[in-house]
């Protein structure tokens, strides 16, 4: 019998506001294979296995499960059918046993729970995968190794055949990610299915029997992965070089606006994403840290602007000593911020395109004195960087959100980049991911502005993950890899295939090779 | 499966006239099921609504309602303040015992000791009420902003102390000595008293009623402060992002917010009952959270929301005097209106889904 594809995702299309987050994605998993899907953030992974776990409702498509259509309109649908998820964050309960958190939600434990049965066929079941686990243990006791194994049991405890992990190695050790990759193939020996989600090549190659790339919400390619190679992936997730030149001042670039000294910080998670950071920006020149998203680049970007602790080392800004002072001295120095995330730090959406305008720059003079707002002149004020900065908006009036994503972004260039907050041009510009999520046009506009005020004196620190989009318009090039800077070179002599496998952390084989 | 074939999804907009119908009607079906209670309870139902309908059209029984209004009004103007910043103070109950506890302070301090010439004994109390609400919002406020406490559980504790704080007082030491006995202090002079404009209780406590709104309105409209608290409340990060001191704007904010609640203990001593009693509040701090929602924290629809349930609190009493209905009743008939409003506020934000769901796709 011609055996029908565990899961066959066809056509599907999700819409967010502002973006396309998969655009006719078709995505299709066999028995007993582990299939990696691969992409940088934003690319359209998650959403696409959100989809097929039910925590999101596709636009249009179809969705077949071992051959029939499937209406999944719930986790507990997905389940029923056999699909489980471990997300990125973990959500378990700490205070309660493996156990506990393996049947919570679980029908079959019925009314009184035969908790000695269930451990037994817990500690069965993962130990079948080489995990040795103590079902009586607190969540809270166990590593973030051990809390994905639960994780993972608690979706195989359901019978689960389609198993799909949300970049599941970011938070393991090199060990724990060997006895991860052990259990998988286990997996994919059973029969069962496993898509891999991640943004790291190696572990591709190393676990995967195939694998699906997508782009800015498009599938670029499926392959067999022993017909592909880390150099191929990653130029299919990149994407191709674009063919615009934007003009650029042949400029000396000046003296350090911004340097970073042997500079440690932890992430959000509590652990070491910087590990000892070093660079200088300049006057007049955009230097562009090139990386694979998640390798320390928002750490550093708020440790530079005072919204994260810096646990050793220095930020010097303009020959100031200004190590965790707080984001609004460091603004007050001339420092401009563009967030990654928009909608999240950037702009409140709720709140007017005037109020967002004016979220820093409300307490300074002309706009306010003591306590009060001279709403007046912000208005004035407002018109004229709606006009400059060319954000089309019905009015100041509107609430931001109501704004496509390139209109909110100039928002936030004419916010930071007018001079309303300090008055003149910034000294440094720290721009994180400008220009994602936004379509060619707005782009430009984005990556113009920077090239502007470049050659008005800023220094600019351009983080993004487009490398084509770095080297248009640096002057020079960082790579960051796992926390640590891997190399600086001028971009006129960047070797793309040598930044790319140092994005990639490895660094000795691009040097023998 | 669940229990019921219902779910509730989240509305993503919903327009201004949809809102005030649901409000309406939320209020006429409050009325209908308080009717039901009236006829299970074996009574006049037609007399029952005359005597509710009386307190709004009854120039003397309005006054009441416009009287039991001011405490909840100025309670729910401060929780508007700390509402729109997020800021989940359940505690005006408590400060408004502490308002009332410091401007007794100030009466028996003048009374006893001669502190303070007379005209200066009001605006005092004033001050003081306003401080001492203030202040009890202050703990919650600063182990919010610096430890991240949760403040609704420590606003909502606050309330007890304060409550059995001043029935120690009440009970000991600030017992009136020639009250047999009684649980009251000594009674406030009227130059203590919400008197000084027409004479008339109501139309004092009216006029600060509309003052303070006029100032919570100013706050946000023009101030930075104003401003400050409302990208807290939107967008924490996008506040930290702009370098908005956060923790010292849930301060100020939680002081303003406790203090207002303060100045309505005062108005229930000098406006109402002209003494301080261990049972001054029948609940105005919680009414005023309904209140402050009801009207969508904004301070010009607080004032007439708030006259509606002081309105609903003399009705009560009402329908107790005048057709004996036992007081439990009268606290299940208020009950009744409080959660219809509720429901209707929660139906402004979910929409009810009956059964398993659409085709999807």
């Amino acid at each position: 019998m011609s055996e029908s594809p565990l899961v066959l995702m066809k056509d599907i299309v999700k819409r967010f506001p502002g973006v396309l987050a998969n655009d006719h994605v078709t995505f299709e998993l066999r028995r007993g294979e582990v299939h990696a899907l691969l992409g940088e953030n934003g690319a359209g992974k998650t959403t696409l296995m959100n989809i097929l776990y039910g925590l999101y409702k596709p636009d249009s498509g179809e969705i077949y499960v071992k051959g029939r259509k499937a209406n999944i309109r719930s986790p507990r649908d997905a389940i029923r059918l056999g699909i489980g998820m471990v997300h990125q964050h973990f959500r378990l309960i700490p205070t309660h046993t493996v156990t506990e958190n393996i049947i919570l939600g679980l029908k079959e434990a019925g009314f009184v729970i035969n908790y000695k049965k269930m451990n037994e066929e817990i500690k069965r079941l993962a130990e079948s995968y080489g995990w040795k686990i103590n079902p009586d243990a607190r969540m809270w006791q166990l590593s973030a190794g051990e809390k994905q194994q639960v994780e993972i049991l608690k979706a195989l405890y359901r019978k689960a055949e389609i198993l799909i992990l949300d970049e599941p190695t970011s938070v393991l050790t090199p060990q724990e990610t060997r006895a991860l990759f052990r259990a998988v193939r286990r997996m994919a020996e059973e029969g069962k299915g496993v898509i891999f989600i991640t943004h790291k090549l190696e572990e591709v190659m190393e676990v995967s029997d195939r694998v699906t790339v997508m782009r800015k919400g498009r599938v670029v390619i499926t392959k067999n992965t022993r017909d592909t190679n880390p150099q191929e992936l990653a130029n299919y997730m990149v994407g191709r070089p674009v063919i615009f030149e934007i003009e650029k001042k042949e400029l000396q670039p000046g003296d350090p606006v911004a340097v970073i000294k042997d500079l440690y910080a932890m992430s959000d998670k509590g652990v070491l994403a910087l590990k000892g950071v070093n660079l200088e920006v300049r006057r007049n020149e955009i230097l562009g840290l090139a990386g694979v998203t998640g390798n320390g680049q928002v750490e550093l970007v708020e440790v530079i602007t005072g919204l994260r602790k810096a646990v050793k080392g220095r930020v010097i800004i303009d020959g100031k000593d200004v190590t965790n002072r707080s984001p609004r001295e460091i603004m007050e120095l001339g420092v401009a911020y563009i967030p990654p995330e928009t909608l999240r730090w950037g702009v409140v959406p709720s709140l007017r395109v005037v109020d967002n305008l004016f979220l820093k720059a409300y307490r300074y003079p002309p706009f306010s004195k003591s306590a009060v707002i001279d709403w007046k002149k912000v208005y004035e004020k407002a018109e004229e960087l709606i006009r400059e900065f060319e954000i089309i908006t019905p009015s100041p009036f509107v609430k931001t959100r109501t704004l496509s994503g390139g209109n909110i972004q100039r928002l936030i260039l004419a916010r930071e980049l007018s001079g309303i907050i300090g008055g003149g041009v910034p000294k440094l510009i720290v721009a994180a991911y400008p220009t994602k999520g936004l379509d060619v046009g707005a782009t430009e506009f984005v990556l113009k502005t920077l090239v502007k005020y470049r050659d008005m004196g800023s220094g600019v620190l351009l983080v993004s993950e487009d490398l084509e989009e770095i080297l248009r318009v640096s002057d020079r090039v960082a790579v960051i890899f796992d926390g640590k800077i891997m190399g600086v070179f001028k971009s006129s002599e960047a070797d793309i295939e040598e930044i790319g496998l140092l994005m990639a952390g490895v660094k000795e084989k691009a040097k023998a090779g | 499966m669940a229990l019921l074939p219902i779910r509730f999804e989240r509305r993503l907009t919903y327009t201004r006239t949809a809102a005030i119908l649901t409000t309406i009607l939320a209020i006429l079906l409050a009325f209908g099921a308080v009717a039901i209670l009236f006829i299970i309870l074996g009574l006049d139902v037609a007399a029952a609504f005359q005597t509710i309908l009386n307190v709004f059209i009854t120039p003397r029984l309005f006054f009441q309602a416009v009287v039991r209004g001011v405490p909840i009004t100025l309670a729910a103007l401060g929780l508007a303040i700390a509402f729109r910043m997020n800021f989940w103070n359940i505690g005006a109950e408590g400060q408004i015992y502490m308002g009332a506890f410091a401007s007794t302070g100030i009466v028996l301090a003048h009374i006893y000791y001669g502190f303070l010439p007379e005209v200066l004994v009001l605006p005092t109390m004033f001050l003081t009420a306003f401080l001492a609400g203030g202040a009890w919002c202050l703990l919650p406020a600063v182990l919010k902003a610096k430890l991240n406490v949760n403040e609704i559980l420590t606003t909502l504790m606050m309330n007890f102390i304060a409550i059995l704080w001043v029935a120690y007082l009440i009970y000991g030491p600030w017992r009136d000595p020639e009250g047999f006995g009684f649980p009251l202090s000594i009674p406030f002079p009227d130059y203590a008293k919400f008197l000084f404009i027409a004479g008339n209780q109501a139309y004092t406590g009216f006029t600060i009623t509309l003052i303070v709104a006029a100032l919570i309105y100013l706050l946000f409209r023009y101030g930075k402060l104003g401003f400050e608290l409302t990208v807290i409340g939107q967008s924490l990060d996008a506040a930290r992002y702009a370098g908005i001191n956060i923790a010292k704007a849930i301060v100020l904010g939680a002081f303003l917010s406790g203090g207002l609640a303060g100045i309505g203990g005062l108005s229930i001593l000098s406006g109402i009952i002209g003494r301080l009693r261990p049972d001054l509040s029948p609940g105005y701090g919680y009414t005023a959270i309904i209140v402050s929602f009801l009207a969508a924290l904004n301070p010009w629809l607080i004032v007439p929301a708030g006259i509606f349930f002081g309105g609903l609190f003399t009705a009560g009493e009402a329908l107790q005097a005048t057709l004996k209905i036992p007081g439990a009743a009268v606290e299940m008939f208020q009950s009744i209106i409080f959660i219809f409003i509720i429901f209707g506020e929660f139906l402004k934000r979910y929409r009810i889904v009956v059964g398993g769901g659409g085709s999807g796709g």
